[in-house]
């Protein structure tokens, strides 16, 4: 019984979190007139649906994905393992999401050189 | 007005996140059995300790079964260090020097990163090359290695890195990378494919092809991400 | 070494990783180089063509494990079409830039690698057969354009690369976020088997999955109303590059679209295709009104290149075999034909203020050539006979008499009529209007003469013989609309661990 609620908790603690990251992000990249701070909300999104993919793979009471003393037999010692494939693709993907920040960082610092100013309602051509 | 707009906004979304969130149990056990594994992890943690005799299942996958993402992963390091290059070339001028624009720190900030640096690029080879073993691998070694580095700029106005050699080392690199998997090819198996032999699990010589790719992957890391920086936090002024 | 589908990523990148060394030993070789990869590409790729139409589908397998464990490719006929078209396309842009810059300019080496990079992502995304790999080469596009939109320092670049960064990286947070929740519903990676185990997914969730999709792919498939970074895009980057998002960048998107709502989910009969056809409805009807309205002569193609896709998707939306070979048609056409208006084009406005249509008056007499080379890309994608651009149209509105979508023809005509009145207007400018005073002409580099020949000639080869590439369309659209048979080749063929009928089950 009381393992249950305790799964019940972090459910919503963890999803909850997640959920609440992104929107935090979404928040920001409407509402921020600042070039550098809508880029930090892209990242928060990130954030948030990399938790979420995490959240997904894990199995209550599961180790780590790693056979870390010499001939433990997975299936014979009746261990649980959570699921690795959410934590290679996130690996992958915040790889991916730094190198859109970098790029993106980079073009904040041109747009800046250009118009002396990051604020996006200063920068006449990116209204649309 | 807009506040509200978006905040209804907002709203809308969360209520459409939560409807299909809800569905998904937290914590339950979709991996199904391990001897006769439908999904793909319980395939890769069936098969990874017998016939890669690597340790780190992620490593294993990263690497391996999906080895093929790697390589991408790590053009996309390379597009945006090439990218960054593009966007913030400026031709440089006559009497035009590179500055660090960061301000000079303060003497025990400076003695102190001396002291740890390193022990940091030490720490960061010891996670990618033991990344078939424990928990890291050339990525977050390569991101240890550069945060030592950043440290060092920011802490020394003249640190600068020899942009030459960071070259070499990425592309070098990233050659090896693409060579070891059309090796592969060459010796009759698929791209990518494990050609070396195995070794016992556990052991740093083991999990053949993956430790090299998984090193090299970690120097290409290191340099790319310290040219980054060090693009990003160097302007060129007058 | 046999030639097998993986050469169209791993000598790119080889060659990507090496030329930063290659230009510390000679500057000459950055230039020579793409050019030699992209010939050899082209070899593998009239190797494979071959090779599929007697053998059909080849499936190569990465890694060693078989799909659906590892990730694997999957060179269909329709695939491997849009691999070697885009493949010749890369080759011609290639040709048209090979004088682009300065060697001594440390750009060039960027310029060179990152156009590179993007046939790279562009043939893998169309070539692999796992969701999560499609993402990651979404993403080499993605970054490579946003590079090469904010590549000239003295156009408002940056700003256009910026709006296309922000759409881009929203967009692609979404389709991960696609990624998340279709994986806690099947378990898997590979497209084939995604495909076999939706029919158990829940609709309400489906739904969901499918809008992430739509809308994360919808961006590179300049969707309305994902497409507001097109313009900008096109006009602000550099030449080369507007053909590149024409010829590859859209297509890639395009597959993605076609790829994800007829393989993953399955077109008859889920509402997906109403919906293609009033997404692709509104997206024509918008560009092309746009379009009438530039002054712009770049902008104009960029909205005239909206609208095409609009088009492609109405065409994709009917779903017959038909209609499916009408839009396969469209998009080789507009790869060709919009690249040749793209070289041409941008010749035509280099020097002018703002690259306006209105200065354009009596160019026809001043660079004749490069007006003929745009007339002919006018009269093509506008439709008439006997042009490349006639016989898709033609096709596209036969699939939807056979549907009985009147409706849809009229709207097809009104919009064609839209395009010869702004195509027109700028070719009579060309011929009829007054010469304006001292205006410089840009001399034309051999290489992007021979490019544009190319393209015309093809246009003419295949307006008036149409038959030469019917038979490769015909095969490719009859591999997208046969999910089955992409399903037995992805997981059957080589996969002896398990049998389909294991994972059917």
């Amino acid at each position: 019984m009381e393992n249950i609620d305790f799964n019940q908790i972090l459910s919503i603690a963890i999803y909850g979190s997640a959920v609440g990251l992104i929107l935090i992000g979404l928040y920001a990249v409407l509402m921020k007139k600042h070039l550098t701070k809508i880029i930090i909300g892209l990242s928060i999104i990130d954030a948030g649906i990399h938790l979420l993919f995490i959240a997904i793979g894990y199995i209550s009471n599961g180790t780590s994905p790693i056979f870390s003393e010499k001939g433990i037999s997975l299936v014979s010692e009746g261990t649980k393992m959570v699921d690795p494939v959410p934590q290679a693709l996130v690996l992958t993907a915040i790889v991916i999401g730094f190198g859109v920040t970098a790029v993106a960082l980079s073009l904040v610092i041109r747009l800046y050189r250009h118009h002396q100013t990051a604020r996006i309602d200063q920068i006449k051509t990116l209204k649309w | 007005m807009r506040k509200l707009l978006v905040l209804f906004l907002l709203a809308v979304i969360a209520f459409s996140l939560y409807k299909p969130l809800s569905t998904i149990e937290f914590g339950a056990d979709r991996m199904g059995s391990i001897e006769n594994p439908t999904t793909v992890g319980a395939y890769y943690l069936s098969k990874t300790p017998s016939e890669l005799s690597v340790a780190n299942v992620i490593t294993a996958i990263v690497v391996n079964y999906r080895g093929f993402d790697t390589l991408g992963e790590v053009s996309v390091l390379f597009l945006a260090a090439t990218g960054l290059g593009s966007i913030l070339y400026r031709r440089r001028k006559e009497g035009e020097h590179s500055i660090s624009i960061s301000k000079p720190s303060s003497q025990l900030l400076q003695a102190g990163s001396k002291l740890i640096y390193p022990a940091i690029l030490v720490l960061g080879a010891y996670v990618f090359i033991h990344g078939h073993l424990t928990p890291g691998g050339g990525f977050q070694g390569g991101a240890i290695i550069a945060t030592g580095i950043l440290l060092m700029m920011m802490s020394y106005k003249d640190f600068h890195l020899n942009h030459t050699v960071l070259t070499w080392i990425e592309s070098l690199a990233g050659i090896t990378f693409a060579t070891i998997g059309i090796a592969g090819l060459i010796v009759g198996k698929t791209f990518l494919e494990n050609f070396m032999p195995i070794g016992t699990l556990n052991d740093l010589f083991s999990g053949g092809i993956i430790p090299i790719i998984y090193i090299a992957v970690g120097f290409k890391v290191a340099a790319e991400l310290a040219g980054v920086l060090d693009t990003l936090l160097s302007i060129k002024e007058k | 070494m046999v030639v097998s589908p993986v050469h169209f990523i791993a000598v790119p990148l080889l060659a990507a990783f090496l030329m930063p060394i290659l230009a510390k030993v000679n500057k000459n070789l950055l230039r020579i180089v793409p050019g030699i990869v992209l010939t050899y590409l082209g070899y593998v790729s009239v190797v494979l063509m071959n090779r599929v139409a007697t053998e059909g589908t080849i499936i190569e397998v990465l890694a060693g494990w078989s799909a659906p464990w590892g990730i694997n490719l999957v060179y269909t006929p329709f695939t491997g079409f849009l691999a070697t078209l885009m493949i010749a396309m890369s080759f011609l842009i290639w040709l048209y830039s090979f004088k682009f810059k300065k060697v001594d300019d440390e750009p060039a080496l960027k310029y060179f690698i990152l156009q590179l990079m993007l046939t790279t992502g562009s043939v893998g995304l169309v070539l692999t057969g796992d969701i999560f790999n499609f993402f990651v080469f979404m993403e080499i596009i993605a970054l490579s354009s946003y590079a090469l939109t904010a590549f000239y320092r003295d156009r408002n670049g940056a700003e256009a690369a910026f709006k296309y960064l922000l759409i881009g990286a929203f967009a692609s947070t979404l389709f991960l976020l696609a990624i998340v929740l279709l994986y806690s519903q099947v378990g898997t990676l590979n497209m084939a088997e995604i495909s076999v185990r939706m029919h158990d997914v829940p609709t309400s969730m489906k739904v969901s999955i499918l809008v992430l999709f739509l809308v994360g792919i919808g961006i590179e498939a300049e969707m309305f109303p994902l497409n507001g970074w097109a313009p900008d895009a096109y006009s602000q980057a550099p030449s080369p590059v507007g053909v590149a998002f024409a010829a590859l960048v859209v297509k890639a998107g395009v597959y993605g679209l076609v790829r994800i709502t007829y393989t993953l989910f399955g077109i008859e009969g889920s509402g997906i295709g109403p919906f293609l056809i009033i997404m692709g409805g509104i997206t024509l009807v918008m560009a092309e009104i746009t379009a009438l309205k530039q002054t712009s002569l770049k902008r104009m193609l960029a909205y005239s290149s909206i609208g095409q896709m609009g088009f492609v998707l109405i065409a994709f939306g009917i779903g017959t075999h038909e209609a499916v070979f009408g839009a396969i048609f469209l998009m080789f056409n507009h790869a060709i034909i919009k690249g040749l208006l793209f070289m041409s084009g941008s010749y035509l406005v280099y020097n002018t203020p703002n690259k306006e249509i209105k200065y354009l008056s009596g160019y026809g007499m001043k660079m004749p050539v490069i007006s003929l080379f745009f007339s002919l890309g006018a009269l093509a994608i506008v439709g008439l006979p006997p042009f490349a651009g006639f016989w898709s149209k033609l096709y596209i509105l036969l699939a939807a008499a056979d549907g009985a979508l009147y409706g849809l023809i009229a709207l097809i005509l009104v919009v064609s009529i839209i395009e010869i009145v702004y195509y027109f207007r700028v070719v009579g400018r060309l011929y009829f209007g007054k010469p304006a005073e001292g205006s410089i002409m840009r001399k034309p580099t051999v290489g992007g003469m021979i490019a544009m020949s190319i393209l015309a000639i093809a246009i003419l080869v295949v307006g008036f013989y149409p038959d030469i590439i019917t038979g490769y369309i015909d095969a490719a659209a009859s591999s997208i609309l046969n999910t089955d048979e992409y399903i037995k080749n992805a997981l059957g063929a080589v996969n002896e661990l398990t049998p389909v009928e294991n994972i059917i089950q």
